[in-house]
């Protein structure tokens, strides 16, 4: 195995709660992400995926923050890194974007201000030669007639056009990695696979790292080289995708996977498990999945089981399937 | 009620600052013949302008008037027209608001229109250019004669009616055609029902805050017309004359007569606006810029 | 977007017209009737009427409100029946003092009210968050023209650094000019400071958490930037409070000029009062109406601008 080009060790997010204390939603994740690799980040909301990938990004606000462990990529850790330096990689070595694309983008600039913006952040180009890279990342994403279009402002845009103009301002100074948090989940079904498959295609093209974070296994599934699925702020598997959709371990993953989503709508797959999604600082001290899970025996509420890797799959369930 | 009394539960430190200088500025008004030291009103030229001392704790003017005495019956006047206009003001204005959202077709576009109009119109000028047109002489109504301050009071409880014709108007818009009103309807609760059951508790809190800033705006609209000599008319104490009086001591020195008025609007308005501020702090949190301008 | 705009314009003119009657009625409500005053008490019944021909007082109200009006698009406010002199010519005369005065005031109520909104935006709950919290407070409460008596104690009789009054015009001279204008404009601009400081601040609070602002901190953009690009969609609220301050400070700008003893249309807005001038006073407040209404009218302008869904709704 090459390596990583992102190594996230034993990363916690906490948030202050209102009577002072610390509430943990991030508690503990590990994995990695090597060159061009492509990793599918699953798990419901409050899983922690998005959290941590803000975290990674150093992004997150007010009253969450990153309370231990590590972020390094390529061989600097992040989390040490001082405010200027993650501005310099923000955009330029590590770019990411957002679930909601109307509210991403900025309303009252063109699209090609936002993107030419980004491009002389980072490199000192002529404003000509800015447009130009605009009208190329613009083209990039298959957006027809861009020279044209970088006078358009968001509202002018359709949702899946805004999103790969989002996706056009990231991989505009050419990044390493690429993080998009759940980057189709605000589109129509129709959308939706068009821009998998332009972040498929990109990363193909590019050589880009993806990492992909989605409620939707099946989606994540079809581009990804290897699948982390979270739960309660923890990993509970990692493996690579080929054994994640034929022999999943932890019973949530195999939960995950039995109510197949249905592609004609935003449903998700959980609403087909048992019980509620964990509530943060209610979780139990075991297995934070125990209380749903049909396989629960009696070690699972009271103690936490270590993800165990077997074969370049790890899993944390004290009876994987 | 119990509502009320949640919020006064709610109210943060500067909530409760601001409304204790209020309830103190409207005690005053209210026993300002108990606690004054002096009569307002009573000349005495052997102590005309005596700096602050024992007998004169605020000093006196240059008639030899206790300028304690009249600094808290200028509290009547500044609270009046301020509290009055925002009543005439909140009166119309909810009407208003309501028959046009309840109305609608021509009653509403009309209603609404002369809202706007009444909306676009600068307060202060109109205020002193129809007070200057009207005269400054007491108002015959019938065989009363009201003070030149009722004047004011109408019309500036007129020209604020419009921020609470607003409220009331989106309000009542929103609950009249909110599913539930519909369904209390279908049940047969009249009209009135409806306005004074759901539409108006619903009003109370935005009219409320905005009714307590514009409080505070009236004062000073108050104080300013009467110190161009269109408010209350000398000899009776108001905050604005007195400092008008004041003008030549700014040279001459006797610093009290135009610090001490000057500092009792100030404190009147400060805590109007701070009770205000933290009131709509506790009703509706999300709306924290002041739009209340004048 | 272009009939859009010409359709706000009508109605600000209509709006315009609509008050511009209530006022030239209510002109024409006071005690005594215009050649009452003009001729005195003893005038006969034949000599008012004479007056009242003369003057087209004895058309029907509405054809006089129409004959004005007219006039007044041509520059023509008509000549008072009392001094007999040309209203527009003591309008021109005493509006550059007024607006010299406003100018400069809305000019600092604008760079220190959005400067400290976004100052105080940035770090919420930090030091100058409260500072400014508190003191917008002060500057709410404190009623410009004392603290314009407050500020010629200090500054002018104990301090002699400004004039306590009076008015220079440009052309004697910038720098008195403005010696002559800082201490009035200043206490005209402190309360809407205060104003427009709470609105910026909270505005820009609000659109700093805007998921744009999360992008562009995401595609690494300066700090700088990043505030840029909160700003621009947190001004229209506070363009049409600008707007609207604007228009209000002539009321005030008239208080004012009475404690610094400005000749501006403060005194002649008072003289038009005392000698129940009607043409003048109608003239006066029908002028700043429309500056009201027209500042208002450049505000929603400037936010289709700067809202470019608002420009597309055209």
């Amino acid at each position: 195995m090459s390596p990583a080009l992102l190594s996230v060790e034993g990363l916690r997010v906490g948030f202050r709660s209102a009577d002072g204390g610390m509430v943990e939603a991030v508690r503990g994740v590990d994995f990695c992400v090597a060159p061009g690799e492509a990793v599918g980040i699953v798990g419901e909301s409050g899983s922690g995926k998005s959290l941590s990938m803000l975290a990674v990004m150093r992004l997150l606000g007010a009253p969450a923050r990153a309370t231990g462990g590590r972020v390094i990529f390529d061989g600097e850790d992040l989390l040490a890194a001082d405010e200027k330096r993650m501005r310099a990689l923000r955009g330029r070595d590590i770019a990411m974007v957002f679930q909601d694309p109307q509210s991403s983008l900025n309303p009252a600039l063109t699209i090609g201000r936002q993107i030419t913006d980004v491009v002389r952040a980072h490199r000192d180009v002529s404003a000509s030669e800015a447009r130009r890279i605009a009208v190329e990342s613009l083209e990039r994403v298959g957006i027809r007639d861009a020279g044209k279009r970088l006078a358009s402002y968001p509202h002018e845009f359709s949702g899946g056009m805004r999103q790969r103009a989002l996706i056009a301002m990231a991989i505009a100074c050419r990044p390493r990695l690429l993080i998009a948090d759940e980057p189709t989940t605000a589109l129509d079904v129709t959308v939706q696979a068009q821009i998998v498959d332009l972040i498929a295609e990109l990363r193909r093209e590019l050589g880009l790292a993806v990492v992909f974070i989605s409620h939707n296994l099946q989606l994540v599934a079809e581009i990804v080289d290897r699948v982390v699925v979270m739960y309660g702020g923890k990993v509970v598997e990692d493996g690579p995708v080929e054994a994640i959709e034929l022999a999943p371990r932890h019973p949530y993953t195999s939960l995950l996977k039995a109510c197949v989503p249905s592609l004609s709508g935003p449903v998700g797959p959980l609403t087909a498990i048992e019980g509620a999604p964990p509530r943060l600082g209610r979780l139990p001290t075991g297995c934070p999945f125990s209380p749903r899970c049909p396989d629960a025996v009696e070690p699972c509420a009271n103690e936490m089981p270590a993800l165990v890797t077997e074969a370049g799959h790890r899993t944390a369930c004290w009876r994987p399937r | 009620m119990s509502d009320l009394r949640k919020a006064l539960r709610g109210l943060d430190w500067s909530g409760w600052l601001g409304a204790g200088i209020v309830g103190l500025i409207v005690l005053a008004a209210i026993f300002a013949p108990l606690i004054a030291p002096y009569d307002p009103l009573a000349l005495n030229i052997e102590d005309r302008l005596t700096a602050p001392d024992a007998r004169h704790w605020l000093g006196t003017d240059q008639g030899g008037r206790d300028v304690l005495s009249r600094i808290l019956f200028g509290a009547r006047a500044s609270l009046s027209v301020g509290i009055g206009a925002v009543l005439i003001g909140a009166l119309i204005g909810v009407s208003a608001g309501i028959f046009a959202a309840y109305k609608g077709g021509l009653g509403e576009q009309v209603v609404m229109r002369i809202v706007d109009g009444v909306a676009s119109i600068p307060l202060l000028v109109w205020a002193i250019a129809i007070v200057g047109i009207l005269g400054v002489g007491p108002l015959a109504v019938g065989p009363l004669l009201l003070p030149n301050e009722v004047k004011i009071v109408v019309l500036v409880g007129c020209l604020f009616s419009p921020v609470f014709a607003r409220v009331t108007y989106a309000v009542a818009k929103r609950i009249a055609g909110a599913d539930y009103v519909r369904a209390r309807f279908l049940q047969g609760a009249s009209h009135w029902q409806i306005v004074s059951g759901d539409v108006l508790p619903n009003c109370l809190s935005p009219i409320i805050v905005q009714g307590t800033l514009l409080v505070a705006i009236g004062i000073v609209i108050e104080a300013s017309i009467s110190f161009v000599g269109l408010g209350v008319q000398p000899p009776q104490p108001s905050w604005g004359t007195m400092l008008s009086d004041a003008r030549s001591a700014i040279y001459s020195g006797e610093w009290w007569l135009p610090v001490f008025p000057g500092l009792a609007i100030s404190l009147t308005v400060i805590g109007f606006n701070l009770l205000g501020d933290a009131v709509r702090d506790l009703f509706d949190p999300r709306s924290e810029a002041r739009t209340l301008v004048a | 977007m272009l009939r859009l705009v010409a359709g706000r314009i009508v109605s600000s003119i209509g709006t315009l017209l609509f008050v511009g009657l209530a006022l030239f009625a209510l002109t024409r409500s006071g005690p005594g009737s215009p050649a009452r005053i003009v001729l005195g008490a003893d005038a006969t019944a034949e000599q008012i009427a004479q007056f009242e021909q003369a003057h087209g007082l004895d058309r029907p109200f509405l054809s006089q409100y129409a004959a004005w009006l007219g006039d007044v698009t041509r520059g023509d406010f008509g000549k008072s029946f009392v001094t007999g002199r040309d209203v527009a010519a003591e309008i021109v005369n005493a509006l550059p003092v007024t607006l010299a005065i406003v100018l400069f005031a809305f000019l600092i109520a604008l760079v220190f009210g959005i400067g400290i909104g976004v100052l105080a935006a940035l770090k919420p709950g930090g030091a100058f968050d409260r500072i400014s919290r508190f003191a917008s407070v002060l500057g709410l409460s404190i009623p410009a023209f004392w603290l314009g008596i407050v500020l010629i104690r200090f500054l002018a009789v104990d301090l002699r650094l400004l004039p306590p009054g009076g008015y220079v015009p440009l052309s004697a001279g910038l720098t008195l000019h403005l010696q002559s204008i800082l201490m009035p404009s200043l206490s005209l601009a402190v309360y809407y400071i205060a104003v427009l400081a709470r609105m910026t601040q909270a505005s820009l609070q609000e659109t700093l958490r805007g998921d744009y602002v999360r992008t562009a901190r995401a595609m690494g953009l300066s700090s700088r930037q990043v505030v840029f690009y909160a700003l621009v969609n947190a001004l229209p609220p506070v363009v049409n409070l600008a707007a609207l301050s604007f228009g209000y400070m002539f009321g005030w700008a008239l208080i004012i000029e009475q404690v610094f003893n400005i000749p501006g249309l403060s005194r002649a807005l008072l003289n038009a009062i005392s000698q129940r001038d009607f043409l003048l006073l109608q003239g006066i407040v029908f002028l700043f109406t429309a500056i009201f209404v027209f500042a208002n009218l450049g505000a929603d302008l400037i936010n289709r601008v700067l809202d470019p869904r608002q420009r597309a709704a055209a």
